[in-house]
């Protein structure tokens, strides 16, 4: 076996694991990282002295025997980070996304031990950081609105940071806590329920509902995308206040989108509040017309129920 | 310790559960002898991942095997992980439980990697006294595998097979003898792999692994993305001889191949140990491949040769509609 060196007593393993980590998630690769402060710090070996604490092989030096293990670390999280954000990938393109993951990173490295929380804190990141336009982008992304590149630049961070919304939000309903095999609320149940019963009633969406309020229709974008081919670009789109609900049926997550009092009442019922507080809220809306209110309520409940939108109704008292 | 393998079953042929595989398996039910899986992928899903666990360790037997344990590491004991881990295996019953002689991460971080632990006297006492707590904690013998490694320490002072010996004898635990780690790690630190097949207490071993490699020239990367190569399947017929025998599992991890070609590259193992094993497992079958094709190592494509990824990359995609 190698003998450690005589310059230096072999270190003690908490200062050398943490000089390790320190080197190969080094942004600027693992010489830089040696010469860090944090690993001289730690052990003080400069980037020449590396052969001090790690052994040559046959055919690489110790500075490329731990490249192997900061490139695998560097590969493996933005390719997990890609799995969790595939349309924002395919909207930033590889480079693009790949860039932009490599400081988040560098910003926000795993603390956990699984995967599944990788990407919890990239919409912070996006909006921390509002990350500009790339130049690779601006060529490649087709616009329909706004025409000029000021306005998409300046417009793209929002872009970015509710696709990126969209999706950790797709990500955590799918391996979420779900409603398979429960009975759930069926349309004439809750249409049967008397207006004077609406104060005390309280429907209880089921757990695996999220709602998602975007600046931009990043769910149509979304579905553009997979509808698309790899190669197809798809138009970036203006900005307009966009609703989305998401739940699960069957262990696969659905997306629906919804008008802005739809979203408001679902966000209702989510808070707790009764039928009658719910709609109460929603009544003062301008998009909400009085007169065909009650048979719009009644599209909307057939269509939520059809979708499986709730679990029960409780009533007060 | 009185009982060979710690008094766990010999299961057979089985290959590891991959999510790409989930249909096919819940279909088809193929005649797999065990499955394992990786247990940070179940242990937090309460969605699909988790229900169709709940179906195939109904059929199948299934064996949980980590990779965020973090043994090595200098971060006390994450009882957190331990008591999700704990509670996964008190639901899924699983065999045994296994993880790797590495470390993850330390000051709170995860890099996701099996990290090579310096092998020296300090490191074996605190490795021995965490898989001691362990234990204690879980209540059962814990399978510990040998990891594929890049570096070595100048500060190392044993051998690795004399550090999986030792670990195993003080801390009264399993090995998972990887052959194919063996394989990898022989080529890149220059060792003789035989030598560590034969040094390791055979009694201890519970399982083998199998997979394929990437060659680099310079060295090797456990891409887990290929056949298993003949020099490997020579190490597992030697392990399979010293051992008499244990459970042995197939890793696919990167270019998953179409299940049943996953099936006949374990049941290759059958022709390399003699038929013998088709009266120890439990109900396997299978069709054995007519020859035994000549496993080559995965040729490194310009994406590999800029970094290599070894496994784990243990991440479940979202399915949506």
């Amino acid at each position: 076996m190698s003998t450690p060196d005589s310059k230096h007593d072999a270190p003690e393993l908490g200062p050398l694991q943490r000089w390790f980590q320190a080197v190969i998630t080094h942004g600027d690769g693992v010489e830089a990282g040696a010469a860090a402060d944090e690993a001289q710090k730690l052990l003080g070996f400069k980037t020449g002295e590396l052969d001090s604490v790690i052994t040559r092989s046959r055919a690489l030096t110790a500075a490329e025997r731990l490249a192997i293990y900061a490139n695998a670390y560097h590969t493996r999280l933005l390719e997990c980070l890609g799995e969790v954000f595939p349309m924002l990938k395919r909207a930033l393109g590889e480079d693009g996304f790949n860039s932009l993951a490599f400081g988040y990173l560098q910003e926000y490295p795993s603390r956990s031990y699984t995967l599944n929380e990788l990407g919890r804190h990239f919409e912070g990141y996006l909006e921390q950081t509002r990350p500009a336009l790339p130049d690779s982008a601006s060529e490649s992304v087709e616009t329909q609105a706004p025409p000029d590149e000021a306005s998409l630049s300046q417009d793209w961070p929002g872009f970015l940071i509710d696709l990126a919304r969209l999706e950790w939000a797709i990500y955590e309903v799918f391996d979420g806590e779900g409603v398979e095999g429960k009975a759930l609320l069926a349309a004439d149940q809750v249409l049967s329920i008397p207006p004077a019963r609406w104060a005390e009633a309280r429907l209880k969406p089921v757990v695996c509902l999220r709602l998602v309020a975007t600046q931009f229709p990043v769910n149509d974008y979304y579905t553009a995308l997979r509808r698309a081919s790899a190669d197809d670009a798809i138009a970036l789109p203006a900005a307009a206040p966009s609703f989305v609900a998401l739940t699960r049926r069957n262990f696969i997550v659905r997306r629906y989108n919804l008008s802005r009092p739809e979203f408001e009442l679902l966000k209702a019922f989510k808070s707790g509040r009764s039928v009658g507080e719910a709609l109460d809220a929603v009544l003062s809306l301008p998009e909400v017309d009085l007169g065909t209110l009650p048979e719009t309520l009644k599209l909307w409940f057939r269509n939520w129920t059809a979708e499986g939108f709730f679990e029960t109704i409780q009533f007060d008292g | 310790m009185s009982d060979p393998r710690l008094g766990y079953p010999h299961l057979g042929l089985g290959v590891g559960l991959r999510t790409v595989h989930f249909d096919y398996i819940l279909e088809h039910q193929p005649p797999v002898d065990w499955f394992e899986i990786i247990s940070e992928n179940f242990m937090d899903s309460r969605g699909r991942p988790r229900h169709v666990l709940t179906q195939i360790a109904e059929r199948y037997p299934v064996v949980m095997h980590g990779v965020s344990l973090s043994i090595g590491s200098t971060d006390p004991l994450d009882f957190e992980y331990l008591k999700k881990l704990k509670g996964l295996a008190c639901e899924i019953q699983p065999r045994w439980i296994s993880d790797h002689v590495c470390w993850t991460g330390v000051a709170g971080r995860n890099t996701h990697d099996l990290l090579p632990m310096p092998l020296t006297e300090a490191s074996l006492k605190h490795v021995v006294e965490r898989i001691r707590v362990l234990q204690d904690y879980l209540e059962r013998p814990f399978v510990l595998e040998n990891p594929s490694t890049y570096v070595g320490f100048t500060g190392s002072t044993l051998s690795e097979w004399e550090f999986l010996a030792r670990m195993a004898q003080e801390a009264d635990c399993g090995l998972l003898l990887d052959v194919n780690n063996v394989y990898v790690s022989s080529v890149n630190h220059d060792f003789d792999p035989e030598e560590f097949i034969r040094s390791v207490p055979h009694e201890r071993v519970v399982q083998f692994h199998l997979a394929g490699h990437t060659n680099l020239q310079t060295h090797l990367i456990d891409t887990h993305d290929g056949e298993v190569i003949d020099p490997v399947w020579k190490l597992y017929r030697l392990a399979h001889e010293l051992t008499g025998g244990v459970s042995t599992l197939l890793e696919w991890d990167a270019k998953i191949p179409p299940f049943p070609v996953l099936h006949a590259e374990v049941l290759k193992a059958r022709r390399h140990i003699g038929q013998e094993l088709a009266d120890v497992a439990m109900g396997g079958s299978g069709t054995v491949p007519e020859s035994i094709s000549q496993g080559r190592e995965s040729p490194a494509t310009s994406r590999d040769r800029l970094s290599g990824v070894p496994h784990p990359l243990h991440h479940l995609a979202a399915a949506v509609e």
